[in-house]
């Protein structure tokens, strides 16, 4: 066995003997996990857990998203005619805010870091909790807290002044409840900044022995560099949504040039965080395809120190190109230039992931589960948003192409071909882990399939109408216009079919679903190597770390998982090679 | 002190007191982080509308009150001292010399903020507050060749800021190189600056004051949770720090005299009636 693991020392991150395990094949009578080890109400609303704090932010950022998408529809319904098919001149505005401010405060940011972040990120460094548990609770009532303020901006009257809040829009033209969608905002941005510096320290400070930085789970790297990017943001738009709010109270002219301030400058201050919020937004998804890939295609991951580096690099990059939204907003020439240069090197990190993805790809045993196709979407999607998005960054081009329908898609096929799809990829890989049940493998499949065409055929049309002139934010537009948005918005129902479809088929699985057990996709992180769901304290004992997160290789060639708390129940159930075997046996043995 | 040799009661979710106080130490600076960026993004709009608007911001902070400031900063800086002082009485386990240095630290941020309540009563009589509001005012302009009286409308902190900048520093005759609507802009950074940092402070003070009940209960009695102490006052001493830069961003940057300094500060706490 020690010959066998200590052969391939040419790997970056060498298998080292496996410590003699305490087999035991005993089944715990009634397993005890975190679900069902206390009950009631109470016991979720005061949880520090990080796995129950992670389920609410599910629940909560689904009906967000629900919420969002009913915006969505009711946008692309109006699209049909050209005149505008059953909204209002305002209300459409309000249609197109109201989807903008809810999927990107209340689903993009918090999903991932919110979900999968507090689920798993203590999960994969072997930790028992977050380092500030307290925190991690007070962060989610923090963001409820924003989420109602956006909530009831919508109940008072809505707002339209789009997402960005440009003045003089949101200041001097603006009577509808800016100063609520403000506070949204602001406060949401706290909750953002507490995760994330929860999840630095925990990484920082919360790692088990043997978990080194270059043995952290790729999902980790990418949840870090997310945080950073939060931390260093978010206040920056926070302090700008105060002096809007400043401006709109007393009357004073911070961004009014007839009072001598000037509306450029809340552009620079908003982009500062706003551009790197789109990292945030997608660095997370970028993650979780690490992940999902390796385990689905059977292979480490190729370049692990290139895609752990690539993330950090989005992180402080990001943070050099946001005057690429301001081309044509009267900003100077050779800042624009140097912008354009600097969002071309932004591509450089996303391109490094990209072909890396797809050398991990290359000679892998591939199997197409759901969270694999979901996967094998975000690469092809992301990579149509990665490339359109250099056609926005240079400056010729973005004279044409700026505020078109070409942004719309552009920016979608990031956002919901990448972050969407990512998201569900992470759904559905973990949901065995997060309730034990395995949902239906056939429905999965099909809403995998679902989406991925009404996605594309949704936004495909608008990259042409873009390039034909079509203005984004209009109601109205030429006729014949016509065809290439009645194919978008017929497309959109049936992505909207796609998302309704896992509640059915997930929620199904949590009644009627067969138990998964505790590694259904034989996957090598360290947040499989404990039961599912997994107990209150993640792990019966403090985990020790000898390898790199995507072994598959050795895993797969000893026919066994290496667990570290020795239990195999799980597995022996599973595979009919290692009945009865112990891992020491199963290595002999083959 | 090496990690594993701390004693102390460990929370459920960490290894031991070594690896809890690094992450509480930690997650502080973090914050801190967060922080800077929170204020940086205001100091650099200001420093936009400084560096296009200097004459206007010049007159803006003449019309300030600097005694007030000046004292200000003087009691800053002694909190500090006095919480850096609470440290080390937790570190030796003086429970009393910690008890007292908090208490300290709180009476003199408490006076601080005192003076600084005073100043915005002071700015809001004289009647330097941002707005839309306007008064009536007799004013002579030409009208087909006569000079006629007519009334105007004027925003009243035009006629406030008028006021304050003849009586503090040009000697009654009257000062014209501003514009006050942009005048109007610095007095909106002065209140939003100061007012952020005023709420930093009076959330320090009631973290401090709850440390007070802490150490009271006895929760300080274990040495090692000194570091409790030592992340209060990296907040602590974040806010001394904005404030060290507020101070010469706003108070500084028009022309004050000391003697003018003090005169104020005196007229302030009522101690001088002002002879103008």
């Amino acid at each position: 066995m020690a010959d066998i693991l200590l052969e391939p020392a040419r790997l970056d991150y060498t298998p080292q003997m496996l410590p003699e395990p305490e087999v035991s094949f005993e089944k715990h009578p009634e397993h005890k996990h975190y679900l069902n080890h206390e009950y009631g109400l109470l016991s979720w609303l005061l949880t520090v857990d990080h796995k129950r704090i992670g389920l609410m932010y599910l629940v909560s950022v689904s009906i967000f998203f629900m919420f969002g998408g009913i915006a969505a529809g009711l946008v692309r319904t109006n699209l049909i005619t050209p005149t505008g098919a059953i909204l209002e001149l305002d209300q459409y505005n309000k249609a197109f805010t109201a989807h903008g401010t809810i999927m990107l405060f209340l689903f993009l940011i918090p999903v991932i870091p919110g979900v999968l972040g507090n689920f798993l990120v203590p999960m994969m460094i072997g930790a028992k909790d977050m380092a500030f548990p307290k925190l991690n609770l007070a962060s989610y009532y923090v963001w409820a807290a924003g989420a109602l303020f956006f909530v009831w901006q919508l109940i008072v009257g809505g707002l339209d002044t789009g997402w960005t809040l440009y003045p003089p829009y949101s200041s001097k033209y603006s009577h509808t409840s800016v100063m609520y969608a403000g506070l949204g905002i602001f406060i949401t941005g706290f909750s953002s900044i507490l995760t994330a510096l929860n999840i630095i320290a925990t990484v920082h400070k919360m790692r088990c022995p043997g978990m080194t930085w270059g043995r952290l789970p790729l999902f980790v790297w990418a949840m870090y560099a997310t945080s950073v990017i939060q931390l260093l943001g978010t206040p920056v738009i926070a302090v700008t949504v105060v002096m809007l709010a400043v401006e709109r109270m007393v009357g004073v002219g911070i961004f009014d040039p007839n009072l001598g301030g000037d509306p450029i400058l809340f552009q620079h201050m908003f982009w500062f965080y706003s551009h790197p919020a789109v990292y945030i937004m997608i660095l997370p998804g970028m993650g979780v395809i690490n992940e999902v890939l390796t385990c689905f295609a059977r292979k480490n991951i190729f370049g692990y120190k290139a895609v752990a580096w690539s993330s950090v690099g989005i992180a402080v990059v990001g943070f050099l190109v946001w005057g690429h939204h301001m081309f044509l907003a009267g900003q100077g020439y050779y800042l624009a230039m140097v912008f354009a240069l600097l969002t071309m090197l932004v591509a450089v990190p996303s391109a490094i992931k990209v072909f890396n993805w797809t050398a991990t790809l290359y000679g892998g045993s591939i199997t197409f589960q759901a969270p694999m196709l979901f996967a094998l979407g975000f690469i092809i999607l992301f990579t149509i948003g990665g490339v359109t998005g250099l056609f926005l960054g240079t400056l010729g081009t973005d004279i044409h192409l700026h505020d078109t329908y070409f942004v719309i898609a552009h920016f979608h096929y990031t956002m919901v071909g990448g972050m969407m799809f990512a998201w569900q990829a992470g759904l559905h890989f973990w949901w065995p882990k997060m309730t034990g049940k395995m949902y239906s493998d056939f429905w999965s499949r099909l809403a995998a399939i679902v989406m991925l065409v009404g996605f594309a055929l949704t936004f495909l049309p608008q990259f042409a109408v873009g390039y034909l002139g079509m203005p984004r934010r209009y109601p109205n537009y030429p006729p014949e216009f016509q065809i290439y948005n009645v194919l978008s918005t017929a497309a959109a129902y049936v992505q909207g079919i796609g998302y309704l479809m896992p509640i059915f088929y997930l929620g199904y699985s949590l009644f009627a679903g067969k138990a998964a057990g505790n590694n259904p996709f034989k996957a090598t992180g360290l947040e499989w190597q404990t039961s599912s769901p997994p107990s209150p304290h993640n792990f019966e004992t403090t985990p020790q770390v000898y390898f790199g997160p995507y072994e598959y290789a050795v895993a797969d060639g000893l026919k066994i998982i290496p667990l570290n708390d020795g239990k195999i129940h799980d597995i022996v159930h599973e595979d009919p090679d290692l009945v009865g075997t112990t891992p020491k046996e199963a290595t002999h043995g083959s | 002190m090496a990690a594993s040799t701390v004693e102390g009661p460990v929370a459920h979710h960490f290894n031991n007191m070594g690896q809890q106080l690094a992450t509480v130490r930690f997650g502080m600076w973090l914050f801190l982080v967060t922080e800077v960026l929170f204020f940086g993004g205001v100091f650099c709009a200001y420093t936009a509308y400084r560096i296009w608007y200097p004459k206007d911001f010049e007159a803006g902070s003449a019309a300030l009150n600097v005694g007030i400031a000046s004292v200000n900063t003087f009691l800053l800086l002694a909190s500090s001292l006095t919480i850096t002082l609470a440290i080390r009485a937790a570190y030796v386990g003086n429970q009393g010399g910690l008890m007292r240095n908090l208490l300290l630290t709180i009476v003199l941020g408490s006076a601080f903020l005192g003076l600084k309540a005073r100043e915005y009563y002071l700015d809001y009589e004289e009647g330097l507050m941002p707005g839309t509001a306007k008064v009536m005012q007799k004013q002579k302009v030409e009208q087909n060749g006569k000079e006629v009286e007519i009334e105007v409308a004027v925003p009243k902190f035009d006629i406030a800021l008028e006021e304050v900048l003849k009586r503090e520093h040009f000697k009654g005759e009257a000062h014209k190189d501003y514009d006050p609507s942009r005048v109007m802009l610095f007095f909106m950074f002065y209140y939003s600056m100061t007012g952020l940092h005023v709420l930093h402070m009076i959330i320090g003070i009631g973290l401090l004051t709850w440390q007070l009940i802490l150490a009271r209960s006895g929760f300080f009695a274990h040495k090692s949770r000194y570091v409790y102490i030592e992340v209060m006052s990296l907040y602590w001493h974040f806010v001394d720090m904005v404030w060290m830069f507020l101070l010469p961003l706003l108070y500084l940057c028009g022309p004050h005299t000391s003697s003018q300094a003090i005169e104020q500060f005196k007229m302030a706490i009522g101690l001088s009636h002002g002879g103008h």
